[in-house]
């Protein structure tokens, strides 16, 4: 199968999500290629979800720079969008006079990155912002804030497949080459052609540069294993609780999440392989020990699930962490963007590492505005957050508002078929558990995931083998157990 | 906006072995305007789906299966009509008996003069063990399992791996097996079973499957599926013992680690929960710490047999009667208590003034036990029993005129 | 690796089949038995040395010689239902059947095919394969239109 495409993203994660849906402002045939069945899979939707200040990079960086922007436009972007989005503050405790002094030195610094409302703040002050923090002073960002990351990358990307964009899942490049002026990239069964290609690969970015041409980028991972906590005790955490940053390691973080749970994480080792997200006992164990130090108010019994996930840093040859690369080579490879190294803060940046990238493309080419662009995403209703007659009101509109799928989170019927039928084809059971809620509460799918299954089969029309959990070849079933 | 409130003499939420029991023997008792509320599109709760037999044999005197177990409560229901919301889930219950009810038909509020915990409880999942490793698809708890292929007609597994030897993980290594998986072996973390001796015997001796005591699984291996796991012997405080590391490849880790009774609803109205049961505390007569609101079941305190649910939900019924119809009932302000052999009491309070059937478990096994109630140092009930185990919860009757007021009660093993 | 399924031939053998070991009927009864091991053949008699000891119900003695001469059991499974509000129905026998015939009469039920509705109790197979047990359905399945 051949497909023609103006500009193809590599990559459905949130830069690359966020990039399909600034292009498809313009009259451009866009597609983005996910190797995976479902946007946001990896690093984008496996993260701590915090909207940071700016203020932990290097004075005139790209990373400090984007992020700036990236932070002051999120309330606009998730009013617009629909997404969850907090802006709650966030604090650094501390306890010695050399960390009291360090924070100082990061509000200086924060500062002369543009960053702004960034104060100190004493042990009484602390305490009323969260009595349960454990510290004698805090750096208070008040501009940093809480969204959800999976939410916030299947927003971006279904208003961009509102807007045109195609998005091609469950498929993986291998191979890139360069034919007639024109990119030429072959998937397992298909082949595109491409004026424009665009590397947002993540963690694969050092491998689609090579097969771009530009070689020689070094690129480590750093996975970060996290426990989730019960969403009982995030009423005590009204922000994220970090600690006092040393040079190359942020440290672990108490956070709130939009949900309400608790994340005790990350933790940080760098590893071979950027899909091995296996939790491993002695991380958690860690997690424990370092998050009782800063907000001892859980047990184990709290914990009601953990994950891992993995940044991709580009490191020079003395292994020291380098800014965002963000490039178009004229010569070795013309027409395309290459974005090397998006870690944090890539899921702040989002946009505008979007439109650095359009900027640098029209620097080249010039884009017809599209007239029919609708930067607004409608909303799909969640019950659990209605007022009562707001509840009752879509049930009289719709009955399957009035059928509760997932006790534990309250997710009904009409929320799950929505789900289900997201604009971009995402069809398992990860992609109606992310965009819902459904399964990550108490009982973890316990009640409700035998429903979902069978909504699964006859809305998206699956034989019982086709359903998947989360990555194709993960199915639920082996058959029927009669017929 | 014109909100309706319906008045109920009792709302029962959950319309499961317990709900149906006290709804029977609520209007037995006379009391008319009672209303379940079930979630389910049809009555029965978990009993729906354990179509193994063992249920009835004390009731019925027959060996009856879950299903039809059921069906003797919903039959008589129906002939009583007494209703039964389906498809319809309680969202809210407040102290003062208010309860908000979402149905496809829209969202319903009622005041009941009682309320009737009969939720029943959940599984403990892989996320509460956190066991370590990948996240693949093949990671059931044994109810979800049982579920897919009992009422959903989808086979989940292959090649399995069981932790846990509760009662229903070893129910369904002889389901699997039957329907054509291969159970490999079933782990217990603990030095001795967790369920039942016959299930032993008739679930893994009959199909040859080895249960392995003190291991307990540490790693799940698989990126998409699963496609083994680590399994490790386990000493001291349950801690993994270095070098006992063994793989077993496999397509499905089944969990059957434990129940927990679901009282989310109990939290939102302010019911207080016993930490040991994870359910509410009661007095002799079912009351939660909030007036009016009672529960029984496996929402109270997971229980192993049907027919003890039935019974207990009866017992309660009859307590709702004398409360909704205002009879004098005595304060219930002495606390039971338990001696370390014992996991837990039901009740927990008790007024000395009335019998009382205590429901316990021992914390771990035990041969040649005395089970007494104490006060004050005198033995005024005992039961004899040649084994005690955590599996099996024991029922030690206490009539009223043994008991002695103004003296603390206790429960211990002699 | 501990296994409790193991059994060693000189130590007494406890036979467990009641859903209630310790509160009511006894942990099963116990006996000194022979140099035969219990169970390698299903229907051959076996020889017991001792008298039978330690049952704790009356029917203790009579089920457990039956666990050691022709060990039986009942089983639980389901059949396909067309048409019905459901897509199986549970069934079970009525009877405990030999132990080794229990795969036959798996193969029996996994034939079956059921048209809703069908009442709890229906006699779906009677006398399974002569082996004096009737395999009944356990559930009432509604034909899927009544249901509206």
């Amino acid at each position: 199968m051949e497909h023609e495409y103006d500009v193809l993203i590599i990559g459905g994660g949130v830069v690359g999500c966020a990039i399909a849906r600034e292009l498809s402002a313009y009259r451009l045939q866009i597609g983005v290629l996910e190797k995976n069945p479902d946007v946001g899979y990896e690093t984008s939707a496996r993260n701590t979800g915090v909207v940071h200040g700016g203020f932990a990079y290097d004075v005139g960086s790209l990373k400090a720079a984007l992020c700036v922007e990236g932070n002051r436009m999120m309330g606009e972007l998730a009013k617009e969008l629909h997404f969850p989005f907090k802006r709650c503050g966030k604090i650094l405790v501390g306890h010695t006079e050399e960390e009291y002094a360090r924070l100082l030195e990061v509000i200086r610094q924060g500062e002369a990155c543009g960053a702004s409302n960034l104060r100190m703040v004493d042990r009484e002050e602390l305490h009323t912002i969260i009595p349960s923090a454990e510290g004698n002073f805090a750096l208070l960002s008040e501009n940093s804030g809480i969204v959800d990351p999976f939410l916030m990358t299947s927003a971006l990307a279904e208003n961009a497949a509102e807007n045109g964009v195609d998005f091609h899942l469950s498929c993986e490049v291998s191979d890139i080459s360069r034919e007639d002026g024109l990119w030429v990239i072959r998937t397992k069964n298909e082949v595109f052609t491409t004026r424009w290609i665009i590397n947002s690969a993540g963690a694969q970015c050092g491998k689609i540069s090579e097969m771009l041409g530009i070689r020689g980028y070094r690129i480590i991972f750093s996975k970060g294993d996290y426990i989730v906590l019960d969403p009982r005790l995030g009423t005590m955490v009204p922000m994220p609780i970090y600690t006092v940053p040393s040079n190359t390691y942020m440290g672990i973080h108490v956070t709130v999440t939009t949900e309400g749970n608790l994340l005790l994480g990350p933790t940080a080792e760098n590893k071979e392989d950027p899909e091995d997200y296996g939790t491993e006992q002695k991380n958690l164990d860690f997690l424990y020990e370092e998050a009782m130090r800063i907000w001892p108010h859980f047990t184990k019994g709290d914990c009601i699930r953990t994950y891992s996930g993995v940044l991709p840093k580009w490191v020079d040859e003395n292994g020291t962490i380098q800014d965002f690369r963000i490039e178009i080579r004229d010569k070795e490879a013309p027409n395309a963007v290459n974005l090397i190294g998006i870690e944090s803060p890539g899921l702040t940046a989002s946009v505008p590492i979007a439109r650095y990238v359009i900027r640098l493309m029209k620097e080249r080419e010039v884009f017809e505005p599209n007239a029919d662009f609708n930067p607004a995403r409608n909303e799909i209703r969640r019950f659990a957050d209605c007022t009562r007659e707001e509840q009752e009101a879509l049930i009289r509109e719709n009955p399957d508002y009035g059928e509760i799928v997932c006790r534990c989170s309250k997710v009904t019927r009409a929320e799950i078929l929505s789900a289900i039928h997201n604009p971009l084809g995402a069809r398992t059971m990860a992609a109606v558990k992310y965009r819902t809620r459904c399964m990550m509460g108490r009982c973890q799918g316990g009640y409700c995931q035998m429903r979902i299954a069978q909504m699964l089969e006859t809305e998206a029309g699956l034989d019982p083998c086709e359903i998947m959990y989360a990555r194709d070849g993960s199915p639920l079933f082996f058959g029927k157990v009669r017929g | 906006m014109k909100q309706e409130i319906q008045d109920l003499d009792v709302l029962i939420i959950g319309g499961g072995p317990a709900g149906l029991a006290a709804a029977l023997r609520l209007r037995q008792n006379g009391i008319e305007n009672i209303l379940i509320a079930e979630r389910e599109k049809q009555p029965g709760g978990i009993l729906r789906q354990c179509i193994h037999d063992g249920f009835g044999l004390t009731r019925f005197r027959e060996m009856l299966s879950g299903p039809e177990y059921a069906e003797r409560f919903i039959r008589e229901a129906e002939a009583l009509k007494i209703p039964i919301l389906t498809n319809a889930s309680v969202t809210e219950i407040t102290p003062d008996r208010i309860a908000t009810v979402v149905a496809r038909d829209g969202l319903r509020t009622y005041r009941a003069r009682a309320i009737i915990l009969a939720m029943g409880c959940r599984e403990r999942t892989r996320g509460a063990l956190a066991i370590p490793g990948s996240r693949p698809a093949g990671v059931f708890t044994a109810g979800v399992a049982q579920a897919y292929i009992n009422l959903y007609n989808r086979m989940p597994a292959r090649e399995v791996v069981i932790l846990g030897s509760g009662d229903i993980g070893m129910i369904m290594a002889r389901r699997l097996t039957l329907e054509g998986a291969h159970v490999q072996a079933v782990f217990e973390i603990q030095p001795y079973p967790s369920g039942l001796t016959r299930n032993i015997r008739q679930c893994l001796d009959d199909f040859g499957i080895p249960l392995h005591l003190s291991h307990t699984v540490t790693k799940v291996h698989g990126e998409r599926r699963v496609t083994g796991v680590t399994v490790q012997e386990v000493g001291d405080g349950f801690r993994p013992i270095p070098g006992t590391e063994q793989f077993y490849p496999c397509d499905t880790l089944i969990l059957s680690v434990g129940l927990i009774p679901e009282n989310e609803l109990s939290l939102g109205a302010g019911v207080k929960l016993d930490p040991h049961t994870r359910g509410p505390i009661v007095n002799e007569r079912f009351e939660t710490s909030v007036p009016g609101i009672f529960a029984a079941g496996n929402v109270l305190h997971v229980h192993d047999l049907a027919d003890y649910v039935s019974l207990e939900a009866e017992e309660l019924a009859d307590a709702v009667t004398d409360y909704v119809t205002g009879k004098d009932l005595p304060d219930c302000s002495v606390s039971v208590t338990c001696d370390k052999n014992i996991n837990h009491v039901i009740p927990q309070t008790v007024s000395l003034r009335e019998s009382v059937n205590l429901s316990l478990r021992v914390n771990r096994p035990l041969t040649d036990v005395k089970v007494a109630a104490v006060q004050g140092g005198d033995v005024i009930a005992k039961k004899t029993l040649k084994k005690a185990l955590p599996a099996e919860m024991i029922s030690l009757h206490v009539p009223k005129d043994r008991i002695l007021p103004g003296k603390e009660l206790e429960v211990r093993i002699l | 690796m501990r296994k409790t399924s193991e059994r060693s031939t000189d130590s007494p053998v406890t036979v467990a089949g009641c859903p209630r070991s310790t509160d009511s009927p006894g942990t099963g009864p116990e006996f000194q038995h022979s140099t035969d091991s219990p169970g390698t053949e299903a229907g051959s008699p076996r020889s017991i040395i001792g008298p039978v000891t330690g049952a704790g119900c009356p029917r203790g003695e009579s089920y457990f010689i039956q666990e050691i001469t022709d060990p039986r059991r009942t089983l639980a499974s389901s059949v396909l239902v067309t048409g019905g509000e459901l897509p199986l129905c549970s069934v079970r026998l009525t009877e405990p059947v030999p132990i080794a015939r229990i795969p036959d009469v798996m193969k029996e039920i996994r034939k079956m095919k059921v048209e809703a509705p069908l009442e709890s109790g229906t006699v779906l197979i009677r006398d399974v394969l002569g082996l004096g047990s009737n395999v009944i359905a356990t559930k009432t399945i509604r034909r899927i239109k009544d249901t509206q």
